[in-house]
C-alpha cells in the first residue's frame, strides 16, 4: 500500500503548530506534503476564489490549499474554535474550514479536527484516522512533541528585554511569520539595527496573564498581543504593529494599544497590509519611524 | 434619569416603549444623518466596522439632546460588537465627560431582569419581567408591520409610504397587550393588498444591524419595495429577543438547513445568513440580497456559502458591503439591475417552462 499524502498548507496555524504536525503526522506513517512559501503566484489563485473582503492571511491560505488541491490525497486542516480559557479563534479563523471544505470540493479529503479547548484530544481523535490503535496514536503525538521540542532554540527567552535599541514587532504569527508578508519590515528593522521582539519570545507567563485589561478581551490571540504589548511597554523603543486590512479584532485592539502607548509616549507605527501594499511603500514607513525612534531615543539619553 | 439609544430600525420604537415603561425618560438622537455618520466616522478607529460608528454618532447627538446616560447592547463573543461600548465610551469621554454608558449584556436574562435592570431604574424585578412580556408583544407587532408594509410597498408603492406614518403612531401609542392587538388589526386593514401579489420577491438577509436598520442599509427594503419586489425576512428584534431567551425555533432551523455549509458557527450571525438564505430558496423566493458592513468578520464566510447556495439552486444573490462611501445612487443602480434581472428571469421561465 502506498503511503497516504497528507499536504500540509504554509500558512495560518502552521507557524505556530506546523513542526508539530509534520512529525506527528509523520509519525502516523503519512507522506506529508507542504506547500511552498508565500509568493504571488499562490496569492494569485487565493484572489480569486475568495471574497475579496476577507483579509491577507486567508486570501493566502485559500491559495495554498488550492495548491495542494491537484497534489495530495487529503489535507490536515484543523480548525481552531477556541483553546484555554473558551477564548475564541478570529470569526474568520474558525469559518475559513468550512470555506476549504466548498473550496476543495469532494476529492480531496479534508482532516479537521476541531479544537475545543483541548489541543492535544483534537488531535488524537485526527490521529484515529490513520491509525485504529489509540495507543501508536498516543505514541506518535508524544514523540513529535519530544522531537519538537527538542528541536527548539530556547536560548532567547530568558535574556531581559531591555536593551535600548529594541523594537516589539506586534502582529499575529500568521503575519508575522510569512517571509511574503512581514520579510521586508522585519529587514528593514534588522539593518538599521533594531532587534526584533515578537510575542514569540516572550514567556508564556505573560501572554496568558488575565488581569487587567486583558481579561476583557476574548480573543485567543488578541489578548497575547495585548499582554505581550503591555509587558514591552517600557523595554523597547517603539512598537510597530501589522495588522491586515480588514482584521476585525485586531481594529479594536490596536487602537487600545495606540492610545496607550500614546499616553506612556512610545512611538507607535501601525502599518495596514493587504495584497496592493508594495514593498517600497511599507521600507520608507518603516525607515522613517526608525528615524523617529533613533531621536527619540537620543533626546532622551542628551536629557538624562 | 435621561436615557439615550441609538437607533435600531422600526424596532427603535418597541425599546423606547421597554425603557419608558421602567420609568426612564428617553432621549431619542435626531435620525441618523449625513453629520451622524461623520461624527462616528472622525471618533472612530479607521478600520473599525461600520454599526460602531453610526451608533457612536447617534450618541453624541443623543448627548446634545440631553442625554445623561447611554445604554449600549454588549457581551463579548466572537463578533467585534461586543467590544463597541468600551471604546466607544472612550472615544465619547473626549466629548464630554459627564455621562453613564451602560453596557447592557445580552447573553444573561437573569441579570438583566434581576440585576441590571432594577439597579439602574430602582424598579421589582417582576416589573421588569411584565416590561420584557409587552417588549416581546411590541416588537412582533413591529415585525408584523415590517412585513405588511413590504407586501403593500411592491403592489402599491405611493399609497404604503402614505400610511406608514400612521401605522408608526398607532404602533408607538400602544401601550398595552389588548391594545396592540387592537392595532395589529388595524394595520391589517391599512396595509392590506387588496388581493394584489407582488411580482417578484427577495429575501434580505445578512448582519443584523444592517437587516433591520433601515437607516443605516439606506431604506434597502424602500427601494426594493419602489421596484416592486417584495422584501421577505427573518431577522428583527422580535427573533433576537426569542433567541437570547433560547425560544428561537427560526435559529434551530437556521442552524440545520446551514449545517451542509458551516459545521461550526463563526460568530455574528453567519449561521443564520447561510439557514435563513437556504430557507427562503425552498419557500420559492426569486433572489438573495445579503447586507453587511464593510469587513463583517462572519458574513464574509456566510458570503462564500451564500455562493454555494445560490449557484446550486440557480437563485441569483446580490451581496452588498456598507461602509461611509457607499453612495446612494450606487446602491440604486445596483438594486434596479438586479430586480431586473429577476423579472426577466421570471418572465422567461413562465414562457419557456423551467
Amino acid at each position: 500500500m502506498t503511503m497516504m499524502r497528507i499536504g500540509v498548507p504554509r500558512a495560518l496555524l502552521y507557524y505556530r503548530y506546523g513542526r508539530l504536525w509534520e512529525h506527528y503526522l509523520r509519525n502516523l506513517g503519512a507522506d506529508v506534503v507542504l506547500s511552498p512559501r508565500t509568493d504571488e503566484g499562490i496569492l494569485a489563485q487565493g484572489l480569486a476564489c475568495v471574497s475579496s473582503e476577507v483579509c491577507l492571511p486567508i486570501k493566502i491560505v485559500a491559495g495554498h490549499l488550492l495548491y495542494l488541491k491537484e497534489r495530495v490525497d487529503a489535507i490536515f486542516f484543523p480548525r481552531l474554535d477556541y483553546l484555554y480559557d473558551g477564548l475564541y479563534a478570529c470569526p474568520k479563523m474558525i469559518g475559513i474550514v468550512d470555506v476549504a471544505r466548498m473550496l476543495l470540493g469532494e476529492e480531496v479529503q479534508l482532516i479537521a479536527p476541531s479544537i475545543r479547548g483541548d489541543f492535544t484530544r483534537a488531535h488524537l481523535r485526527a490521529g484515529l484516522a490513520f491509525n485504529r490503535n489509540p495507543l501508536r496514536v498516543w505514541q506518535a503525538w508524544r514523540k513529535a512533541k519530544l522531537e519538537v521540542r527538542s528541536g527548539l532554540i530556547s536560548e532567547d527567552i530568558e535574556k531581559p528585554v531591555q536593551a535600548k535599541r529594541r523594537v516589539g514587532l506586534i502582529g499575529h504569527f500568521y503575519n508575522l511569520g510569512d517571509e511574503f508578508i512581514a520579510g521586508a519590515i522585519k529587514k528593514t528593522f534588522e539593518q538599521n539595527g533594531y532587534e526584533i521582539v515578537t510575542k514569540e519570545a516572550l514567556p508564556e507567563g505573560v501572554l496568558l496573564n488575565r488581569s487587567g485589561f486583558a481579561q476583557n478581551i476574548r480573543w485567543v490571540y488578541e489578548r497575547e498581543l495585548y499582554n505581550a504589548f503591555e509587558y514591552l511597554l517600557d523595554r523597547v523603543a517603539g512598537f510597530c504593529m501589522v495588522v491586515s486590512m480588514g482584521c476585525g479584532p485586531d481594529s479594536l485592539v490596536a487602537e487600545f494599544m495606540r492610545s496607550r502607548a500614546q499616553e506612556r509616549s512610545v512611538p507607535f507605527l501601525l502599518l495596514v497590509i493587504d495584497e496592493h501594499t508594495g514593498t517600497a511603500g511599507l521600507v520608507t514607513r518603516v525607515e522613517a519611524f526608525v528615524e523617529l525612534m533613533k531621536r527619540r531615543q537620543s533626546g532622551r539619553d542628551a536629557g538624562n | 434619569m435621561r436615557v439615550g439609544i441609538p437607533y435600531f430600525g422600526y424596532d427603535t420604537l418597541a425599546l423606547k416603549g421597554f425603557l419608558e415603561e421602567l420609568g426612564a425618560d428617553v432621549v431619542l438622537p435626531p435620525p441618523t444623518s449625513k453629520r451622524t455618520l461623520e461624527i462616528g466616522v472622525k471618533l472612530a478607529p479607521e478600520l473599525v466596522c461600520m454599526p460602531f460608528k453610526i451608533t457612536l454618532g447617534n450618541f453624541v447627538e443623543a448627548l446634545e439632546n440631553g442625554a445623561d446616560t447611554l445604554l449600549m447592547a454588549a457581551g463579548a463573543r466572537k463578533c467585534r460588537f461586543g467590544y463597541y461600548h468600551y471604546l466607544q465610551e472612550k472615544a465619547l469621554r473626549g466629548v464630554k465627560n459627564d455621562f453613564k454608558l451602560v453596557p447592557v449584556s445580552q447573553y444573561s436574562a437573569s441579570e438583566f431582569i434581576f440585576r441590571l435592570m432594577p439597579g439602574l431604574f430602582g424598579v421589582s424585578p417582576v416589573k421588569v419581567m411584565q416590561a420584557v412580556y409587552r417588549l416581546l408583544v411590541k416588537s412582533a407587532l413591529l415585525r408584523d408591520f415590517r412585513r405588511l408594509l413590504n407586501q403593500k410597498r411592491a403592489v402599491d408603492f405611493a399609497a404604503a409610504e402614505q400610511v406608514k406614518g400612521t401605522a408608526l403612531r398607532l404602533i408607538e401609542q400602544a401601550r398595552t397587550v389588548g391594545e396592540m392587538k387592537r392595532v395589529r388589526l388595524e394595520l391589517h386593514r391599512l396595509l392590506g393588498r387588496n388581493g394584489k401579489i407582488p411580482v417578484v420577491r427577495v429575501a434580505l438577509v445578512g448582519e443584523i444591524f444592517y437587516t433591520i436598520d433601515q437607516q443605516a442599509n439606506q431604506e434597502i427594503e424602500k427601494e426594493l419595495g419602489r421596484l416592486g419586489a417584495e422584501v421577505v425576512f427573518e431577522r428583527c428584534l422580535y427573533n433576537h429577543l426569542r433567541y437570547l431567551l433560547h425560544s428561537d425555533f427560526g435559529y434551530q432551523r437556521s442552524r440545520r438547513l446551514a449545517k451542509p455549509y458551516l459545521a461550526e458557527c463563526p460568530g455574528g450571525e453567519a449561521i443564520r445568513t447561510v439557514g435563513e438564505a437556504q430557507y427562503f430558496v425552498q419557500q420559492g423566493v426569486d433572489g438573495i440580497v445579503q447586507v453587511f458592513p464593510f469587513t463583517c468578520m462572519p458574513e464574509n464566510i456566510a458570503l462564500e456559502a451564500l455562493q454555494r447556495i445560490s449557484e446550486k439552486n440557480k437563485v441569483p444573490l446580490l451581496a452588498l458591503s456598507f461602509d461611509e462611501h457607499t453612495s446612494n445612487t450606487g446602491l440604486v443602480t445596483r438594486l434596479e439591475a438586479f430586480v431586473e434581472l429577476l423579472r426577466r428571469r421570471k418572465n422567461a421561465r413562465r414562457v419557456f417552462g423551467n
